[in-house]
C-alpha cells in the first residue's frame, strides 16, 4: 500500500492513539473468547474435573490415557472416513452442476439459487429433517423404496448416510464457487483450445481446471476444515456417536466426553487439541501441495 | 499462458453447423435432465418435510408418507407455540442474532479500518494474530468458554449466547480490511484536507463505498447466529435461552416417533431463513461468491 502523506505529519504518533481506541473492543473480543481458550483448554487437558468436583492437576496423565486407549484413534479413523467420503464427491459433484450452468442455458440463474436453498438452513435443523426421512417405519426413503431399511441403526449403512447428507446440504455452496470460478475464465482461452482440436474432456482437463486451481484449492480447504469439525448434523442423525460407535467423529466424541453423561473435561480438553493440531497440519500440506500446482494469474 | 497441445493428428475436423445444431440437441436434453434431477434432489427433502408439517397425526399413521395433507392441519404449528413454548426461542434467537450482527458490523468495521488505513507500531504482529485465529475450530473453544462462562457466573444467560461473538470476528475483519485497502486513497486524502476527522471518513466515505461488503457480512452474520447450535446446546439449560436449534433438538429427543410434530418444528426452524434468501436471493448468493476470493 502506498500512502501520500504531507511532509511534516508524523503518521505514526497521528494515527496511534485513534487506531488503537478503534481496534480495542475487536481486540478484547478475540483475546478473551478466542486466544485466552486456547490457553485455557492446555490447562484444562492437565486436569481431572468433572465439572463437579473440584479440580485436580494430573500432569500428562490425560494425554497418556488419550493417547494410549483406541478411542481418539478410532474417531479420527471415523472422521478420516468421513472426510473422504465428502470431499471428492462433494467437489466433483459440485463441478459437475458448474459445467453444466455455466451452458447459460435458460433457466440456469434460478437452478443455481434453488441449489443454494441448503446453505441458509440450519444444519441442524436439516439433519432432524433427514433422520425422518430415513426413518426405517413412516419415513420418506423407505415409503419410496417398499422395505423397512435400518439406514441408521445398521453400522455399515450409517456412516455412509450421514455422509451422503452432508454432501447433500453442501454441494451447492460448492457448486456456486465453481460457477464464479468458470465465469472467470476468459472465453477467449476455451475457444482457442476448442480452434485448436481440443475436445470437451481435453478442455476440462488441461484447461478449465487448471485454471480453476484456485477455486478449487479454496473449496478443497474450506471444505476439509469445515468437514473435519461436522457436528451439528451428526449430531442429529445419530446421538452417542451412532451404532457400535460407527459415526462417533471427532467433534461429536470431544462434545460427549466433556458434556454428554461423561463429564470428562480433561480427557475432552486433550481430544479438543490433538484436533486443532491435525488440522493445522491437514491445512499446511494442503497449502504445500497446491503452492506448487496452482495457476494464480490469469493476466 | 501456455497453449494447449494442438495434437493435429487427434482432433476431429470441425462438422457444419446444422449438424453442430443436431448434434448439440440430446446433449441439452442431457443437461436439463441433470439439472432438473438435482433441483429436485435439493427441494425433495423440503417439500415432503412440510407436507408432513401439515398432516395430523392419524393421518401421518394411516397414509403414505408421500402423500399430500388432506385435510391440510395447522395443528402441529399450533401445538409447538402452545403445548411446547416455541415463542420464546424463536424471540431468543431473533434477539441473539440481532445483538451480534450490530455489534459484529460495528466492532469489525473499526478493526478492520485501523488495519487498513491507519499506522501504529505491532499492526502487523496483531493482524497475524487475527488471521491465526481464524484457524481455530469451534470445537476447540467451546470446553474452556464453558468453563469460563460458568466461573463467573454467566452460565445459562443471555450473556453467554452474545458474548463469544459481538465484539466481532477475525473473518470479518479480514474480509473488511480487503475491502477498505481497495478504496483509493485519494479520496482519504481529500477528505482529511477537507477537514474530516478519522472518524468521519470511516463513517461518511469508506463505510459507504463497502455497502457489498458489508451486505455479504450480515447475510453471512445472520445465517451463523440463526443456525448457531453447537454453543448454545452446551452453555444453555432448560428452556429460558433455549436458541430455535437447541429447542428443535430437544423436541426431537423427546417426541422421536412424532414426526408431524417435529417437521412442524424443523419448518419453523428454517422458515424465517427461507423467506430472507427468497426475498434477497441475488444479494445472497453474490455475496457467498464474494468471500471465496481475495
Amino acid at each position: 500500500m502506498t500512502r501520500t502523506r504531507r511532509s511534516g505529519s508524523p503518521s505514526r504518533s497521528r494515527d496511534a492513539p485513534a487506531a488503537w481506541l478503534f481496534l480495542a473492543p475487536s481486540l478484547a473480543g478475540v483475546t478473551a473468547f478466542l486466544v485466552l481458550p486456547i490457553l485455557v483448554v492446555i490447562w484444562l487437558s492437565l486436569n481431572k474435573w468433572d465439572l463437579l468436583a473440584p479440580m485436580t492437576f494430573v500432569g500428562v496423565d490425560n494425554w497418556i490415557d488419550v493417547l494410549t486407549t483406541p478411542t481418539l484413534g478410532h474417531s479420527m479413523l471415523i472422521t478420516v472416513t468421513f472426510v473422504v467420503m465428502v470431499i471428492p464427491m462433494q467437489t466433483a459433484l459440485g463441478l459437475l452442476m458448474a459445467l453444466l450452468l455455466s451452458r447459460g442455458l435458460p433457466g440456469s440463474g434460478l437452478l443455481r439459487v434453488i441449489y443454494v436453498i441448503p446453505w441458509v438452513c440450519a444444519p441442524l435443523a436439516l439433519g432432524v429433517v433427514w433422520k425422518w426421512i430415513f426413518a426405517p417405519y413412516g419415513g420418506a426413503l423407505n415409503a419410496v423404496l417398499g422395505g423397512n431399511v435400518e439406514w441408521l441403526s445398521n453400522p455399515d449403512l450409517a456412516l455412509p448416510v450421514v455422509a451422503a447428507v452432508s454432501i447433500w446440504s453442501q454441494v451447492g455452496y460448492v457448486t456456486l464457487f465453481f460457477v464464479a470460478g468458470l465465469a472467470g475464465i476468459p472465453p477467449q482461452i476455451t475457444e482457442a483450445a476448442a480452434i485448436d482440436g481440443a475436445g470437451p474432456w481435453q478442455s476440462l482437463w488441461r484447461v478449465q481446471l487448471p485454471l480453476l486451481g484456485p477455486t478449487l484449492f479454496f473449496v478443497l480447504v474450506t471444505g476439509v476444515i469445515s468437514s473435519f469439525q461436522a457436528f451439528d448434523q451428526i449430531y442429529a442423525l445419530t446421538p452417542n456417536g451412532g451404532p457400535q460407535g460407527a459415526t462417533d467423529v471427532i467433534a461429536t466424541r470431544i462434545y460427549f466426553q466433556a458434556f454428554g453423561g461423561a463429564f470428562d473435561i480433561g480427557r475432552a480438553s486433550v481430544m479438543a487439541i490433538v484436533l486443532f493440531i491435525v488440522l493445522i497440519i491437514v491445512t499446511v500440506l494442503q497449502q504445500r501441495f497446491f503452492a506448487k500446482r496452482v495457476v494464480y494469474d490469469l493476466s | 499462458m501456455t497453449s494447449p497441445d494442438p495434437r493435429p493428428d487427434r482432433s476431429l475436423p470441425v462438422p457444419p453447423a446444422w449438424e453442430r445444431a443436431r448434434r448439440r440437441l440430446p446433449s441439452t436434453i442431457v443437461v436439463y435432465v441433470v439439472l432438473l434431477a438435482g433441483a429436485l434432489l435439493t427441494l425433495a427433502p423440503f417439500v415432503l418435510s412440510l407436507m408432513t408439517a401439515l398432516k395430523t397425526t392419524g393421518q401421518f399413521a394411516s397414509t403414505p408418507a408421500l402423500s399430500l395433507p388432506n385435510p391440510v392441519t395447522g395443528d402441529n404449528f399450533a401445538r409447538l407455540f402452545a403445548e411446547h413454548g416455541f415463542t420464546s426461542p424463536i424471540a431468543v434467537t431473533a434477539q441473539v442474532v440481532a445483538v451480534v450482527l450490530v455489534g459484529q458490523l460495528f466492532f469489525s468495521i473499526l478493526a478492520a479500518f485501523a488495519f487498513a488505513r491507519l499506522e501504529f507500531i505491532g499492526r502487523d504482529v496483531v493482524f497475524w494474530i487475527y488471521l491465526a485465529t481464524m484457524m481455530v475450530p469451534q470445537v476447540v473453544t467451546v470446553i474452556p468458554l464453558y468453563v469460563m462462562f460458568t466461573e463467573i457466573g454467566l452460565r445459562n444467560t443471555f450473556w453467554a449466547l452474545i458474548l463469544p461473538f459481538m465484539f466481532g470476528s477475525p473473518y470479518a475483519v479480514f474480509l473488511l480490511r480487503e475491502y477498505f485497502r481497495g478504496i483509493p486513497e485519494d479520496l482519504v486524502a481529500a477528505a482529511r484536507i477537507d477537514g474530516a476527522s478519522t472518524w468521519q471518513i470511516l463513517w461518511l466515505i469508506i463505510v459507504p463505498l463497502s455497502r457489498p461488503i458489508i451486505a455479504t457480512l450480515t447475510v453471512i452474520t445472520v445465517v451463523t447466529h440463526w443456525n448457531n447450535f453447537m454453543w448454545p446446546l452446551i452453555i444453555t439449560t432448560g428452556p429460558d435461552w433455549q436458541v430455535i436449534t437447541v429447542a428443535t433438538a430437544a423436541l426431537q429427543g423427546q417426541y422421536n416417533a412424532n414426526w408431524t410434530l417435529v417437521m412442524a418444528a424443523t419448518t419453523l426452524a428454517m422458515a424465517p431463513l427461507l423467506i430472507l434468501f427468497a426475498a434477497f436471493q441475488r444479494t445472497i448468493v453474490n455475496s457467498i461468491s464474494l468471500t471465496g476470493f481475495k
